[in-house]
């Protein structure tokens, strides 16, 4: 195997390419001391392991790597190995500086070629994930051979090309976390753990593609299935969840309307007033009235 | 042209339907709601998303199908699923989420109370059997453990009272829901003392108690305006769940029994008089002065079916589970009855009905060496079956039952159907609706619009479908069976409540 390290700034071969902060493949023959302590990534790391049995921490979590291994390591996490060592084996990796949202969301950069719409999915569901691990995913050691190809050898477009590449990385992963974290034949469980997503971040504008790729499936089957299952549209049982929340805030006094109705996803207090009188035939101002007491 | 409304509010979705006056359905819709475990025992489900869940579906429905073909609504009639809790304060704010029937919180507070003298008394004035599911251990939980909430609530509630007094502002409970609460003195028709002694409250924190014909009182004005509705609808207190799918399978003569299995499963019969089991296993819940719903609920049923087809279902060719299930019962067809000796205790659930141990569990019994993969499929839709007729054999005891009905979608799959006449030994009739329950709604509110003289009529007109008779060879074999299974699921207490300890 070709061992590599490209280093923004220290090495050259990442000039055109300021989003990649590090892409290497190594081959470890032999234990050394300090040679892989437990630090603190700066982007989104992504690791292939090609041969060996690997002991990571990440995240505080333990775990066991084998051949054929993809494993994912959000920015700001802690990761290595506990001993300070690296395992016999070779691996291949990049880091993607990656931006981080106020909201603690990831986006991919203007380098990518995704939509705003699919890349903010993807970068929500890799923050929501936390299982690092996505076991058998040899695509993505495929990918990661095919970016470091590139960039050998410079061929015509190949800073097209490598972009790209990053792009059908962060896809690839995406979407076998979403299957990976879905049972198959139980679509109850399923949608039982997009609700908890849903409620844990209310505030979040949702859209149909980032609740389908929570769910693990694309969005004319997940309609379908939400149909279904609720009677109700994603978004319209997404509405529901709103209101209800925006109604046991409204029953205390102390959230103004504004602050619920951002709160709860709404676009704006006139949003929250409209939608909530045309359910209820109260405006929120006038629900609160009838429910609140004069003690 | 007039029509009915009849509201579900079940288990894990609200089903709304709309009637034309003979009993035409004119449409139908239904709406998830969420039930969260926080903990191991508990089951919550959020009052307000219930009735905002309701609301929507409701007024969809209104919109879609009723005010576009002209359609005026007469009545609106509730039912809903047994046994859930709300505490709301004095304003009628929710201090919390509504407990379902599936909380097991109360565990402790039925033991105590299952050991107590006063057991034998609850049970002969309440005619409904000491379970952690009944909201009277439920406060009495509330009270030792949530001090804080029970000090604060003003009423305690179900889920339908909540939805009810959202939309007329009145707190009320008719007397079939108000038995499912273990409080009601089915003699007496009123709250039992020595119930509301033990939960530690007094009448006052209860809704008021009103016949299933009673009127809930007026929609409100905003109520009224958003869904497009007048004033002059009566609003039905309506009944349970259970008390409606009994009337909606049309059976309403003391020697019929029916079976409802779907997720879970229950076996009723309808009687004038409350059936006075001694160890207190048979639940009687009032409908009318004179008139009883009485039988045994299952925590068993096509649940623990769809259980057994996601562990060891073949999901190769199978597009989803009710393929998977079909091609599960295809295979166990080929198996001959009893399964070559191979038995299946269905607790998986823990278990209510004839046994209420929520500590049971299940197991495979009698396995050999050539058992095969299909003889487990059999086995489990037996065992399954075999836990109803533990139910019937209970009832049989009280009522002489000559013929059964069957409904839900587990117990009306024909295989099952021929499993259950045969191990009764009595002809069974499929009632294919499967909505036995917002026809019992529809029924009872068609009754009470004078459409039908009495309960009685309208349930003879509900229509039976298909009759399966018994086979004698068959039940022979099946009783023999049974005669094990019973004796298994009695030994085991001990080990019952052991493994469970451990889980």
């Amino acid at each position: 195997m070709l061992q590599f390290l490209y280093q923004q700034g220290a090495t050259s071969g990442l000039s055109q390419f300021p989003h990649i902060l590090e892409l290497s493949a190594k081959k470890n023959a032999s234990i050394q001391l300090q040679s892989f302590p437990e630090q603190v990534v700066e982007g989104l790391c992504i690791y292939f392991i090609n041969e060996g049995r690997f002991e990571w921490k990440i995240n505080e979590q333990r775990h066991v790597l084998f051949p054929g291994d993809v494993v994912l390591i959000l920015p700001g996490q802690k990761f290595g190995n506990e001993k300070g060592i690296l395992d016999l084996g070779s691996i291949t990796w990049v880091q993607i500086k990656i931006q981080k949202l106020e909201s603690g969301e990831l986006v991919p950069g203007k380098w990518s070629g995704m939509s705003d719409h699919e890349s903010v999915a993807v970068g929500k569901l890799l923050s929501l994930n936390n299982n690092p691990v996505l076991s058998k995913l040899t695509d993505g050691g495929r990918i990661l051979n095919s970016i470091a190809f590139e960039i050998h050898h410079h061929e015509l477009g190949f800073v097209t090309r490598i972009n790209q590449l990053i792009d059908e990385l962060l896809i690839t992963i995406t979407r076998q976390l979403t299957k990976q974290n879905n049972p198959p034949r139980d679509f109850p469980k399923v949608f039982m753990n997009l609700e908890a997503s849903l409620r844990k971040d209310l505030s979040h504008q949702w859209s149909v593609e980032e609740m389908a790729a929570i769910a693990g499936m694309g969005t004319t089957l997940f309609n379908e299935r939400v149909k279904n299952f609720t009677g109700f549209t994603p978004i319209n049982y997404l509405i529901n969840i709103r209101i209800s929340e925006a109604i046991k805030l409204l029953k205390k006094k102390e959230v103004s309307i504004t602050d619920i109705a951002l709160d709860t996803g709404f676009y704006s207090s006139q949003h929250f007033s409209t939608t909530f009188k045309k359910l209820t035939g109260y405006t929120p101002g006038e629900f609160r009235k009838n429910n609140s007491y004069h003690e | 042209m007039k029509c009915i409304i009849t509201i579900e509010l079940g288990t894990n979705a609200v089903r709304i339907f709309a009637f034309d006056l003979n009993g035409i359905v004119i449409g139908s819709m239904k709406g998830f709601y969420p039930t969260f475990h926080s903990q191991p025992d508990y089951s919550e489900q959020d009052p307000e998303q219930i009735f905002i869940t309701m609301l929507y579906v409701l007024k969809n429905l209104l919109n879609e199908k009723i005010h576009p073909k002209k359609y005026k609504v007469a009545s609106i009639c509730f039912s809903s699923s047994m046994h859930s809790l709300l505490a709301v304060d004095k304003h009628g704010v929710p201090l919390c989420n509504a407990f379902t029937w599936a909380d097991n919180r109360a565990k402790n507070e039925a033991k105590e109370i299952r050991g107590s003298a006063l057991a034998d008394a609850i049970y002969d004035s309440t005619g409904t059997p000491l379970h952690p599911m009944s909201p009277m251990l439920k406060i009495a939980w509330m009270k030792k453990n949530d001090a804080q909430t029970f000090k604060q609530a003003g009423k305690f509630l179900s889920i339908k009272s909540y939805v009810i007094y959202q939309l007329t502002g009145e707190y009320l409970i008719d007397y079939s829901l108000a038995c499912a609460t273990g409080m009601l003195n089915i003699h007496t028709i009123n709250w039992e003392t020595q119930a509301l002694d033990f939960a530690g409250i007094t009448p006052d924190k209860l809704p008021q108690l009103v016949p299933v014909f009673a009127s809930a009182g007026k929609l409100k004005k905003a109520y009224q305006n958003s869904l497009g509705l007048k004033d002059d609808i009566k609003i039905l207190a309506g009944s349970s769940d259970g008390c409606m799918a009994t009337l909606g399978a049309g059976i309403w003569k003391s020697d019929k029994a029916t079976i409802t299995i779907e997720d879970s499963s229950a076996v009723r019969v309808v009687g004038n008089k409350m059936l006075h089991d001694e160890k207190k296993r048979v639940f009687n819940y009032l409908i009318t002065e004179d008139c009883f719903v009485s039988g045994g609920p299952s925590n068993s049923g096509g649940g623990i079916f769809e259980w057994f087809a996601k562990q060891f279902g073949d999901f190769t060719t199978a597009y989803d589970i009710e393929s998977c299930m079909n091609s599960l019962l295809q295979e166990a067809t080929k198996v001959i009855t009893g399964s070559e000796g191979i038995l299946f205790l269905p607790y998986l659930l823990g278990e209510r009905a004839p046994i209420w141990n929520p500590d049971a569990r299940g197991m495979y019994f009698g396995i050999n060496i050539k058992h095969e993969r299909q003889h487990f499929i059999r086995a489990t839709i037996e065992g399954i079956l075999y836990e109803i007729y533990s139910i019937g054999k209970m009832l049989n005891e009280h009522r002489n039952i000559s013929s059964l009905s069957v409904n839900g979608s587990f117990a009306t799959i024909p295989f099952c159907a021929q499993i259950i006449s045969d191990m009764f030994n009595k002809p069974v009739d499929v009632t294919r609706n499967a909505n036995s329950v917002s026809i019992g709604a529809f029924l009872l509110a068609a009754t009470d619009m004078g459409i039908y003289k009495s309960l009685d009529e309208a349930a003879s007109q509900i229509e039976v479908g298909e009759r399966y008779s018994p086979a004698e060879n068959n039940h022979k074999i099946y009783m023999k069976y049974f005669e094990i299974f019973e004796s298994l699921t009695n030994k085991l207490g001990d080990e019952f409540e052991k493994i469970a300890e451990l889980q």
